[in-house]
């Protein structure tokens, strides 16, 4: 723990990180697809099954419960809990090293519409030695540099 | 959801094959050279262990991963009559199960002599550790990950090993405890790329990766390859290593729910291993208590905490009690993990070298031969999460 013996918190997130893989909104499945148009409305929209109510991300054709191949895109309340993180402070994307993005976290998201329903993304507005699991965290949502179009659901701290 | 009725009590494999041959490359940073010819000098590596001629080879099972196809081998070994091939997907999950599979192909009857290799410039070619995502994603999890920073397996894997601090209170240095006993045994052996002892100070001192790991929690990227030459036991007893035959005792694989994209399964906390681990003792009608030695795969420290819990060496959450200190884990101790020193400091093979370490230990010939016990029955397990494999091998 020698690098937080120093003391000195690294600089929080603001934003999407720069340069790296982002969907090709063209070119993704139509099963995808709500997930980002919820995000560009600035909605946090996770797929539900049209049989038996059940929310699922990953995004899939078909319910893994029921197997109906009817969803909807449900706007959830985007809060909800860390379930596990990590900080990235080795790059290994080139635009990560060159535009010196790291350190970075990436978070987990226990959504609180239901018992495991988790999305990856980050945690904006705190230093990464301060996230902690549970820690409640409400939704927000800011357009990627690279692509304005794609816009990527975040989350801050709800406290 | 009832889980529908298995045939774990079934081992259809039993004792049927046996290891006749292992070999390898030396292990490296840059090879210098093609995976072909890796993949050719340890196959023929593993022949001339085993006394064989590669014109004998008529099974192959390759890793899905792998760059060698059949025909390529066929054409570089001289193989002259391939009668089996198989390729198993999920990398690390595959460093068992292509064990299994060989195994059961000699079973089956479908070829003689079958091997089983992986042969890769890992370091000097195409790095795992890396970002490998397209820069624009056209669909699959990863574009639900990699827009988040997530494009590493280190990313997905430390988040297990987060949730798994959170819920059971191990710390770092208990992986710290995992990664000097790995080095001891690297220290030991000569093929091994990393030999300076280290100590837990080191280990804590270690540049942090991807927090919680830090890079000594990290298993090497290097180019290398290895084999492994299985036929009957009949056979084997005309074979060079007759005085020893070592079996295939048992073999699984296995999954659970949810497990595309690795992070969404129901409990990261727990290793996916754990389906493996109930149908392999179901089938070998064996428990922990029968194994003398654990080859686990070691791509990350903390996953040798989950998998002595997976398969039931001590109960969920006290793994970290039994692996404190390291006595217990050495070579010399109750039960030696990994005693050629693994991913983490002999070479990344992506697992084959653990169930050839098992080979070498049932022989007596380990370069840390634990010193007060027969090795009669080594446990060889590959990777947590996703998809899973192990195999028992015995001494026949």
């Amino acid at each position: 723990m020698t690098q937080q013996d120093q003391n000195i918190k690294s600089r929080p997130m603001t934003g999407p990180l720069e340069g790296i893989p982002l969907p090709d909104l063209d070119r993704i499945p139509d099963y995808e697809r709500g997930f980002w148009e919820g995000s560009y409305n600035r909605e946090l929209w996770i797929q539900r099954c049209s049989g038996c109510d059940t929310f699922r991300h990953l995004p899939t054709p078909m319910c893994p419960s029921c197997h109906s191949l009817k969803y909807e895109w449900s706007k959830v309340s985007g809060k909800g809990v860390v379930y596990s993180f990590v900080v990235v402070r080795n790059p290994v994307h080139p635009a990560i090293r060159e535009r010196e993005q790291v350190p970075y976290n990436i978070s987990l998201i226990e959504l609180e519409e239901q018992w495991g329903l988790r999305i990856c993304s980050n945690v904006l507005n705190i230093a990464p030695e301060d996230i902690y699991i549970d820690m409640p965290v409400r939704v927000t949502f800011i357009p990627t540099v690279d692509e304005p179009n794609v816009v990527l659901p975040l989350f801050v701290p709800s406290d | 959801m009832a889980l529908t009725t298995n045939t774990a009590d079934i081992n259809g494999i039993k004792d049927k094959a046996a290891i006749v041959g292992i070999g390898e490359t030396e292990f490296s940073f840059d090879s210098g050279r093609s995976e072909l010819q890796l993949a050719s000098e340890a196959i023929k590596a593993a022949c001339d262990d085993a006394g064989i001629s590669p014109h004998q080879i008529d099974g192959l099972v390759r890793y899905e991963m792998d760059t060698n196809q059949e025909t390529m081998l066929i054409q570089s070994l001289g193989i002259e009559n391939l009668r089996h091939w198989e390729s198993v997907s999920y990398g690390g999950g595959a460093g068992n199960a292509v064990v299994g599979h060989a195994a059961s192909a000699i079973a089956a009857g479908y070829c003689n002599y079958v091997v089983c290799f992986r042969a890769a410039n890992l370091r000097s070619q195409m790095r795992l550790g890396q970002a490998r995502n397209p820069q624009r994603i056209t669909g699959g999890q990863q574009g639900f990950a990699a827009p988040f920073g997530s494009m590493a397996p280190a990313h997905q894997f430390s988040m297990f090993v987060r949730r798994y601090m959170h819920m059971y209170g191990a710390t770092s240095e208990h992986f710290g405890w995992v990664a000097v006993t790995l080095r001891e045994h690297a220290s030991r052996n000569p093929r091994a790329l990393r030999r300076d002892p280290i100590t837990l100070a080191d280990h804590q001192n270690s540049r942090m990766v991807v927090d919680p790991l830090h890079l000594l929690d990290i298993c090497q990227e290097n180019d290398g390859g290895a084999a492994i030459v299985m036929t009957t036991p009949d056979r084997a007893r005309d074979l060079q290593h007759s005085d020893t035959l070592t079996l295939v005792e048992a073999a699984a694989q296995g999954s659970g729910p949810q497990n595309e994209g690795v992070i969404y399964r129901p409990d990261i906390s727990v290793a996916e291993s754990t389906n493996t681990a109930r149908d392999l003792w179901a089938r070998a009608k064996l428990g922990p208590s029968d194994i003398d030695a654990l080859m686990f795969y070691d791509h990350f420290t903390p996953f040798c905490l989950l998998n002595l819990e997976a398969y039931g060496f001590v109960p969920f959450g006290e793994a970290k009690d039994f692996v404190e200190g390291g006595q217990n884990i050495r070579f010399d101790g109750m039960l030696p993990i990994n005693t050629h020193g693994g991913n983490h400091s002999e070479a990344y093979i992506h697992g084959l070298t653990h169930t050839q370490e098992a080979v070498r230990l049932i022989r007596g010939v380990s370069t840390s031969q634990p010193p007060k016990k027969t090795i009669d029955r080594v446990l060889s397990c590959s990777s947590v999460a996703q998809l899973s494999a192990a195999v028992i091998i015995r001494r026949g």
